[in-house]
């Protein structure tokens, strides 16, 4: 069948651009961070965060309007069980007041703010949920002109957000500790058990090779925080004693010599608005 | 000249949508994928060798703003221009639904073919099973919002385009 000359142009137009593709992929992929590719993805970074600073401002009432109709029915179920709480947390209080005088005392001895980075953290707004259902990440309204760098930690009052992993003038991207390729080093509540803190996307994030010998009732519901330094092949430190997540479920597999904990995580991403951003060096 | 400022500017506004409120709005935990859904609707449109270059241009777009290889999506998106403007000229009997089921089928085969090419380069860390369920649900998704998108798109795609005929 011979083809009009109007589909035969569809179709070699079609072939150049994949080879367009083609090539761009394989250019970029073999020059990895360094390459001019990343150059200009930065530039256009650059060029459309203060159009979805703007756009942010807008539909982030409505994006909220919407979620909150999402999440209705287990509000009603969750405002049930935070009244219960709340009678069972005021009776609590006041032996609470007297020991948090106690613990903010040791806090300053140990001047825990000085050990959390090296330099002063500054607030930022979040102005991008990130654009992939295959990327967990967002951006911040920050950059490398306000001293933000790669690798520095981003956290909120609650807890561990993610990592800087590519900055612009006036704005980073920030890996969630959500994301799969994200590992953080944690500790699970006052144990001795360390390990790698893996993200798995929207489900519950995961920690390996905690030894089987403890049981599981000291693991179940604990608070897992940071810990300062690195384990194994982790690329990245992030400040000691930041929660990350409570321990969820503890599988263990019968006859294996560890076993593994999902850890939901202690902060709420989707609601994200403003996050502070431990910067660990001077700017430059 | 038109055509190209009112394209550039359509997928412009995808990408910011895309990136700012859908970001929120999630059903069951995905998104809806803009650029496929624009890239799908062009196609149908105007036919395979425009839907390749919206395709691309788009996904190029999308990727620079992605700290992931460059060029899978435009890749994914050139593909699924042209086949779905190819497909569209077989199709006899217009149906309403047409464009509806377009963008769910279409938008599920991309997504699929873009992991595929994830896997292949080693960039797929998110496993099989979310991809499919991912797939699934952003062309349910796409194909819910284009009722929506698809008026409008041709009403920008007519305005702009070179055989402009005025009425009164």
């Amino acid at each position: 069948m011979a083809l009009k000359p109007r589909a035969r142009n569809a179709r070699l137009l079609m072939v150049c651009l994949v080879i367009a593709c083609l090539v761009v992929i394989t250019v970029d992929f073999r020059q990895g961070d360094k390459g001019p590719l990343e150059g200009i993805g930065r530039a256009t970074l650059s060029v459309i965060t203060p159009f979805q600073e703007a756009m942010s401002k807008i539909t982030r009432p409505v994006g909220n309007f919407f979620s909150a109709l999402v999440s209705l029915p287990s509000l009603k179920k969750e405002n049930d069980e935070l009244r219960e709480r709340n009678a069972f947390l005021e009776s609590q209080l006041s032996a609470a007041a007297d020991l948090q005088a106690k613990v903010t005392e040791l806090e300053k001895d140990l001047e825990l703010a000085d050990r959390i980075g090296g330099g002063e953290p500054t607030g930022a707004f979040v102005i991008s949920n990130g654009v992939s259902n295959f990327e967990w990440s967002i951006t911040i309204d920050k950059g490398s002109d306000d001293g933000v760098q790669v690798g520095d930690a981003v956290v909120v009052s609650a807890g561990l957000v993610g990592r800087v992993v590519r900055v612009t003038g006036g704005s980073a991207d920030v890996q969630l500790i959500t994301d799969p390729d994200s590992g953080v080093a944690g500790r699970i509540g006052d144990t001795k058990e360390t390990g790698v803190v893996l993200g798995q996307g929207e489900r519950d994030m995961k920690m390996e090779g905690i030894d089987a010998a403890v049981p599981t009732s000291q693991l179940n519901g604990k608070i897992v925080k940071s810990v300062g330094y690195r384990i194994g092949d982790q690329s990245n430190v992030y400040p000691p004693g930041i929660p990350i997540g409570t321990v969820s479920r503890v599988l263990d597999s019968a006859g294996a010599l560890s076993k593994y904990v999902t850890i939901a995580p202690v902060v709420d991403f989707s609601a994200l608005d403003v996050v502070l951003v431990v910067r660990s060096g001077t700017p430059g | 000249m038109r055509r190209t400022v009112s394209i550039t500017l359509i997928i412009l506004t995808a990408l910011l949508l895309q990136s700012t409120i859908f970001g929120e709005i999630r059903l069951v935990g995905a998104r809806p994928e803009l650029i496929y859904l624009v890239t799908i609707l062009l196609a149908m449109m105007e036919g395979p060798s425009e839907g390749a270059i919206v395709g691309f241009a788009g996904g190029m777009a999308q990727d620079f703003l992605l700290n992931q290889p460059k060029g899978m999506t435009a890749l994914t998106l050139t593909l699924l221009g042209y086949v779905i403007g190819t497909l569209r000229q077989y199709i006899v009997t217009p149906s309403p639904w047409l464009p509806v089921i377009l963008a769910g089928i279409g938008t599920f085969a991309g997504v699929v073919f873009y992991g595929s090419i994830a896997f292949l380069l080693g960039q797929l860390d998110t496993g099989w099973g979310y991809l499919l369920k991912v797939a699934l649900l952003s062309g349910a998704y796409n194909a819910l919002l284009t009722p929506v998108v698809y008026p409008l798109l041709k009403r920008v795609s007519q305005a702009s385009s070179a055989r402009r005929v005025f009425r009164w």
